[in-house]
């Protein structure tokens, strides 16, 4: 799944819409599965207002396996208090998912 | 073998990440917390340390096998009870200072991830106090403990860590560096980590020094040396309690504690003698030589670390000396030159050398010796109930704490002796290579962001308090009261009658003196002339009777008369912002000051300003000041009757500047823009008129009062760019003021009409309506475009040009230059003057107030473009 060829399948897949409610304390079932069936998420963060370090975490991991299903993941609706969380983390991955650059170091840890 | 190092340096560097890792995500995390939240994790922190103080000192003493369980327990609670006390209630989140008076706030942003270096001498308070600090700042805090303290650390910062995540903390956010003979190579990894933001180092001077060059901000809290002077105004029994108390404080570890006593020798015998009753021990210079054998460690010259915390009479054990197992202190005489004793050096245990002195300069001196043997920066005592000997003691001594009349160790940490800020950290300022003489806490912990509101200047509008405006209120003199008054004129002033008109006007008790020796440009000699003259024969009001420069004058005369120790240099400094120049004027004036102008241009009789030739610069000085405003200012057209075409014209132009350059000055208002328009309108109705009829009184009047209404316009709104530029052309062509405003009249109209390369940085002026302004102007001048087709609404563009044209129109009419050539200046001259008129022109303060910041290139263009012949715009 390289190439242009591999850009269209991504684009082909059918996405879904997925709000995290409240704050974002651990890893969250639903969306697991949803990614699992194969389909380019967005998560909505309007309602998200808090974020732990085991929700950073597993936001973290669902993007390793995103990339690894070949699927995207893109966040939206970000509350400035949340947006500066994954700014502060420097996780180049959740920047990428805001859209943000990708920070021309890479992550450090 | 090889791999084998790999694979552990490989190993290593993924302990380091993932440590660095849970750190950073858990100071993002923080980013979200409230200061409720915050204090709430703080104070369970704090409750868990205290439950726990004694378990910890007994590990910690049982791990380092230095010091005193009873004094780290002292030490445990100091960092948390102590601590929590003074910082439970500062705010540090969001708005954390506020400063109404200059309208700004500070707001608090975390530092981030801070690795935390802790010792072996403190190694749990100072865990505690670091983590109490991190989590009230909302930093993350990896711990790198000493590897001789290791356990007894981490188990500090584990029990502050699992109390904080119990109520509610940052997974992650306190890890620490567990004991292992890499600990020191973990944590040389972690200080040029790029994950971690601050260093915060206490211990070592090695450590402290490598964090120092890591090239991270750093904290590093590094050995000191603590001298302690005792004058002969001290309590010898106290001060003896007092430093023995400080000195066997947890065996001597603390690094603020005292290191050597100056003792003045009036008290040496009973303080000597109080030591010894308190069991203390007294060495002989036999037994000084020993101590100092196995206290200092001969290859580095520093004190020997296996006796670092130990009691006294182990010490002198291994000393060889018989001392009972109950003595507090090995005093040691410190003989011969101070500066080379072995033992003249920092000792964290009971061993305290001492001199004895003659005098407090003696005494501060040996201070000083101790205090630049590796001690600046850090901590010194004086005992004194004289306070101007602390006072000298604390001015001549290079530390961050200088403890009086108590003990320097407990005394250092602050909250128990003092109100210093409690601390386990003593910052030592750059004399120990810091970057802080605080007691390092929480405030060193947070990033400071300023958000400061634009500044809201109060502006006000003064003029002159009694304004007499119609021809005849000359009269008005009949009335003054005054006793003893000099009239302050020119001698053309004799010539036109106005001098007999104000003499014969005067009240006839009143004693009048003359002084008629103004000229075209006084200078500073004129001035002083005028005040000898008003010394011998002392006056109570003054009358400037004539133009512009008479009344300049005599503004300066009532100044140095009224403040004789005034020196001219101390008000004619320059300045960018009025209200932030260098010049002091004198509050009050109290001699009376009478203006009436002769001529109708300056408007000098209500402006604060005065201006005086600098005869050996060949510049004008500008003095600005509310006392200089007259307190009476009579405008009687009367007196301008006789005033010959070619200076009723330069001055009315004069006027007319005044006018244009306030209704776009920075400091222009709704009051002076309403005065500036008036005085504009009238000017271009007046002036056609008198120069047809000039005896005509009515239109004098008019002009007089243009003149009048553009002086509190531009006394409360100055000038601009015409005005640098003309006083730069007159200095260095001697022409009249009137005449050279006029020259560039048309130049800087179209100048400041246009949108501006460099906007003027002032507070005052929000928004560049410069075009505004004058298109307005224009308006108010009921001037239409003869060349635009009926009920076409002319641009502001437009406007701008109408306005230039009017005044084009007007010059011509008046026959008023409008070009430097046409003032009969050789354009070769000029050309030659224009470095010296560039650079007069951008140095005069009238530039502060101009609607754009002219650039130097700008000046030169618009002295250029202001040679050739005008056309008509």
């Amino acid at each position: 799944m390289t190439g242009e060829n591999g850009e269209q399948a991504v684009e082909n897949r059918r996405s879904e819409v997925l709000p995290i409610s409240g704050p974002l304390e651990r890893g969250i079932d639903s969306i697991d599965r949803t990614l699992a069936t194969g389909v380019n998420l967005v998560l909505d963060f309007t309602d998200c207002k808090f974020i732990t370090v085991d929700g950073l975490e597993w936001l973290e991991e669902l993007l390793l396996r995103s990339d690894s299903l070949g699927s995207t993941i893109e966040f939206t609706n970000l509350t400035p208090s949340v947006y500066k969380v994954f700014k502060v983390a420097h996780i180049d991955s959740l920047l990428r998912a805001c859209g943000a650059p990708s920070r021309p170091t890479g992550p450090n840890c | 073998m090889t791999s084998t190092i790999k694979d552990q340096d490989h190993a290593l560097m993924e302990r380091v990440n993932h440590l660095v890792r849970q750190a950073r995500l858990s100071a993002a995390v923080w980013t979200q917390y409230s200061q409720e939240q915050v204090d709430n994790i703080v104070k369970a922190m704090t409750v868990a340390a205290i439950e726990n103080v004694h378990k910890l000192a007994i590990a910690a003493h049982e791990e380092t096998r230095m010091g005193m369980i009873e004094d780290k327990i002292l030490k445990n609670f100091v960092a948390s009870e102590f601590h929590y006390h003074q910082i439970k209630d500062k705010k540090t989140v969001g708005i954390i200072k506020e400063y109404p008076e200059d309208n700004m706030v500070e707001v608090a942003e975390p530092v981030g991830v801070i690795l935390a270096i802790t010792p072996v001498t403190n190694p749990t308070s100072t865990v505690i106090f670091k983590s109490l600090a991190a989590a009230k700042t909302r930093n993350s805090v990896i711990f790198s403990p000493h590897l001789m303290a290791a356990d007894c650390s981490n188990l500090a910062a584990k029990i502050v860590y699992d109390a904080a995540i119990a109520a509610g903390a940052p997974k992650g956010f306190i890890t620490w560096v567990e004991k292992s003979p890499r600990l020191r190579r973990e944590t040389e990894l972690m200080m040029v980590h790029p994950e971690v933001d601050l260093i915060f180092a206490t211990g070592g001077t090695q450590l402290v020094r490598a964090a120092a060059s890591s090239g991270k901000p750093a904290l590093g809290v590094g050995s000191g040396n603590t001298p302690v002077y005792i004058h002969k105004s001290a309590s010898y029994a106290s001060t003896a309690m007092d430093v023995i108390i400080s000195k066997t404080f947890d065996n001597g570890t603390e690094c603020p504690s005292e290191q050597t006593l100056v003792i003045d020798a009036e008290i040496a015998p009973a303080l000597l003698a109080e030591f010894k009753r308190l069991n203390c021990h007294v060495c002989t210079l036999e037994e000084v030589t020993k101590v100092a054998d196995v206290v200092i460690d001969p290859r580095t010259g520093g004190m020997n670390y296996k006796l670092v915390g130990q009691s006294a009479d182990f010490i002198a054990e291994k000393a060889g000396i018989t001392v009972n197992q109950y003595t507090k202190i090995l005093l040691c005489p410190l003989e011969g030159d101070l500066r080379h004793h072995k033992l003249a050096v920092e000792k964290l245990m009971p061993v305290l050398g001492f001199v004895v002195v003659n005098s407090v300069d003696e005494g501060i001196n040996r201070a000083l010796d101790i205090n630049y043997a590796g001690g600046t920066g850090h901590t010194a005592g004086v005992f004194s109930e004289d306070d101007s000997v602390v006072e000298r003691f604390a001015d001549a001594i290079n530390a961050g704490r200088i403890i009086v009349n108590s003990p320097t160790s407990i005394g250092g940490l602050g909250g128990v002796y003092n109100n210093l800020n409690t601390t386990l950290s003593f910052g030592c300022g750059t004399g120990g290579g810091n970057i802080t003489t605080d007691n390092v806490g929480i405030k060193n912990l947070i990033n400071y962001k300023r958000v400061p509101r634009r500044k809201n200047y109060t502006l006000t509008f003064q003029t002159t308090k009694n304004i007499y405006i119609n021809p005849g209120s000359i009269d008005h003199l009949r009335s003054l009261k005054t006793k003893s008054a000099i009239v302050v004129t020119s001698r053309s002033a004799a010539r036109r009658g106005h001098l007999s008109m104000v003499l014969e006007r005067l009240p006839s008790d009143c004693k009048v003196d003359v002084f008629s020796d103004v000229g075209v440009e006084p200078d500073f000699s004129t001035i002083e002339k005028a005040v000898a003259v008003m010394r011998q024969s002392p006056v109570d009001t003054i009358i400037a009777l004539g133009g512009g420069s008479v009344l300049d004058a005599a503004k300066i005369m009532r100044l140095f008369y009224d403040n004789p120790d005034l020196k001219l240099q101390e008000v004619a400094v320059s300045f960018l912002d009025f209200r932030h120049r260098i010049s002091v004027f004198p509050q009050t004036v109290h001699t009376q000051l009478v203006a009436i102008p002769t001529t109708s241009g300056t408007g000098s009789e209500v402006t604060p300003f005065a201006v005086l030739k600098d005869n050996k610069s060949k510049r004008k000085l500008s003095l600005v000041d509310e006392c200089l405003l007259p307190n009476v200012a009579i405008i009687d057209a009367n007196l301008t009757k006789s005033m010959p075409k070619e200076i009723t014209v330069d001055t009315a132009f004069d006027a007319l500047t005044h006018a244009l350059e306030a209704l776009a000055s920075t400091f222009s208002s709704d009051y002076t823009d309403g005065l500036a328009l008036e005085a504009m309108r009238l000017i271009f109705e007046a002036l056609p008129e008198t120069l047809k009829n000039p005896g005509h009184i009515l239109w004098r009047h008019k002009l007089h009062n243009a003149a009048c209404l553009a002086g509190m316009a531009i006394g409360n709104a100055s000038v601009g760019v015409n005005h640098a530029l003309a006083h730069s052309l007159g200095a260095a062509f001697d022409i009249p003021h009137g005449k050279a405003n006029g020259v560039f009249l048309l130049s800087t109209l179209e100048y400041n009409s246009k949108i501006p390369r460099k906007f003027m940085p002032t507070s005052t002026y929000p928004l560049w309506v410069a075009d505004q302004k004058y298109a307005r102007a224009a308006q108010f001048l009921g001037l239409t475009d003869e060349d635009a087709k009926s009920g076409e609404t002319p641009t502001r563009e437009k406007m701008c040009v109408l306005l230039r044209r009017a005044v084009y129109d007007l010059a011509r009419n008046a026959g008023q230059p409008l070009s430097v050539a046409e003032l009969g200046v050789p354009q070769e001259q000029y050309e030659q003057h224009m470095v010296e008129l560039v650079t007069g022109t951008f140095e005069d303060m009238s530039m502060r107030t101009n609607p754009a910041l002219p650039l130097i290139t700008e000046v030169a263009q618009l002295l250029v473009a202001a040679y050739p012949p005008r056309e008509r715009p």
